[in-house]
């Protein structure tokens, strides 16, 4: 989920995983602190967005106020308040839900990793114009992948992906933290593609889409458990290497 | 929008902040989708109907005609109860505009009224 506007990407440290990941799990700990300890999926982001951290969340028709067609969220920093666009509403369209936690905990990350570095930002080039047209961030699917946005994109997904719950939920699945790779489930290529492309209307999928839909495949139960989309999930277990593509060889190979 | 829309999306926000609620269980509990309690809320729309905002005070568990009044709706029950008696709008006109401890009088006499035709 992608880019920004008034701060350029180039202003943004360079943040390793391990710190933006810490950053994720104090955050949920400040919110267990202050309200109940979250000891289960899903993480309640929408309540640490306005109960916890108290920014104005909005519902907003975002893709008309900013005359394009792919933005799923924007955040104000100087106002305090992040909007997801109504498109990904779950209540009206319940295949929304791991799209809308995801945007609104993308906005989180923006406002818990970035705001240092806008306000300063803002500060020194006299950037105080934040209006309702002009947020600080706005977040695309299309557009390129900024430093910024991946940043936001990583935190989403240690917030509401926590390593620990993760590793508990697939032992409990699997009764240890034993990857699992796509050998594993070629034997389910032909069924899971067939619906897939059915699902898709499509005339076929090239490999990296059949690898991802088998492993997003696998995912699933997870997703749901964790209320994130199958992309989100497959994403996270691949960066927690329990879903892995090639099994490493090893010398006993 | 009006006024009112504004004023009460403001004070429901707040509200609804304060009581622990986030936008999409509270829109959930009261029966609406969150876009369009977002939009009562950033006052885009005019305030829900007096049903609805009934159901907020009870969930806020506040006055429930203090909120229809704060929408700027009629409850319900009103209309029907005005219509059902000849006497009833002139007692309205002759009650419009006392103070708050006087209508509180008034309503207090109307119940010993209701209390002693029960009891006979």
């Amino acid at each position: 989920m992608p880019r920004r506007v008034s701060i350029p990407s180039s202003e943004v440290p360079y943040l390793t995983k391990r710190a933006i990941e810490q950053e994720a799990t104090v955050l949920l700990a400040e919110y267990g602190e202050r309200f109940e300890t979250v000891v289960e999926p899903p993480i309640p982001v929408d309540e640490i967005i306005e109960v916890h951290l108290q920014l104005i969340f909005e519902m907003r028709d975002l893709q008309r106020l900013f005359g394009v067609g792919d933005v799923h969220g924007a955040t104000w920093i100087n106002e305090g308040r992040v909007a997801v666009d109504q498109s990904l509403d779950p209540h009206n369209n319940p295949r929304m839900l791991g799209r809308f936690r995801f945007t609104a905990a993308h906005e989180t990350g923006h406002w818990r990793l970035h705001r240092p570095y806008y306000l300063k930002n803002s500060a020194q080039l006299g950037l105080f114009d934040e209006s309702a047209e002009k947020p600080a961030y706005i977040c695309r699917s299309s557009a390129r992948k900024e430093r910024v946005e991946w940043q936001a994109d990583f935190f989403a997904a240690c917030l509401l992906m926590p390593r620990e719950m993760i590793h508990e939920a697939w032992e409990q699945r699997h009764g240890s933290l034993k990857p699992v790779t796509l050998d594993d489930l070629r034997e389910h290529e032909s069924e899971i593609t067939t619906a897939e492309i059915m699902r898709r209307g499509s005339l076929g999928m090239d490999r990296d889409t059949i690898d991802n839909t088998l492993l997003e495949w696998y995912g699933l139960p997870l997703a749901g458990q964790f209320q994130v989309s199958p992309q989100a999930m497959r994403i996270r277990l691949e960066e927690l290497l329990l879903l892995v593509r090639k099994k490493e060889t090893t010398l006993f190979d | 929008m009006g006024k009112t829309s504004i004023m009460f999306g403001q004070l429901l926000r707040r509200k609804r902040i304060e009581k622990g609620f986030s936008l999409r269980k509270f829109a959930a509990q009261v029966g609406v989708s969150p876009t369009y309690l977002s939009q009562v809320e950033q006052g885009n729309v005019d305030p829900p109907t007096a049903e609805r905002v009934r159901r907020m005070a009870e969930l806020f568990g506040e006055n429930t005609d203090e909120w229809i009044a704060l929408a700027g709706r009629v409850p319900e029950d009103l209309p029907e109860i005005i219509q059902e008696r000849t006497e009833m709008p002139a007692l309205l006109r002759e009650a419009s505009g006392l103070t708050a401890e006087q209508l509180r009088q008034l309503t207090e006499q109307a119940r010993r009224f209701k209390a002693r035709d029960r009891e006979q």
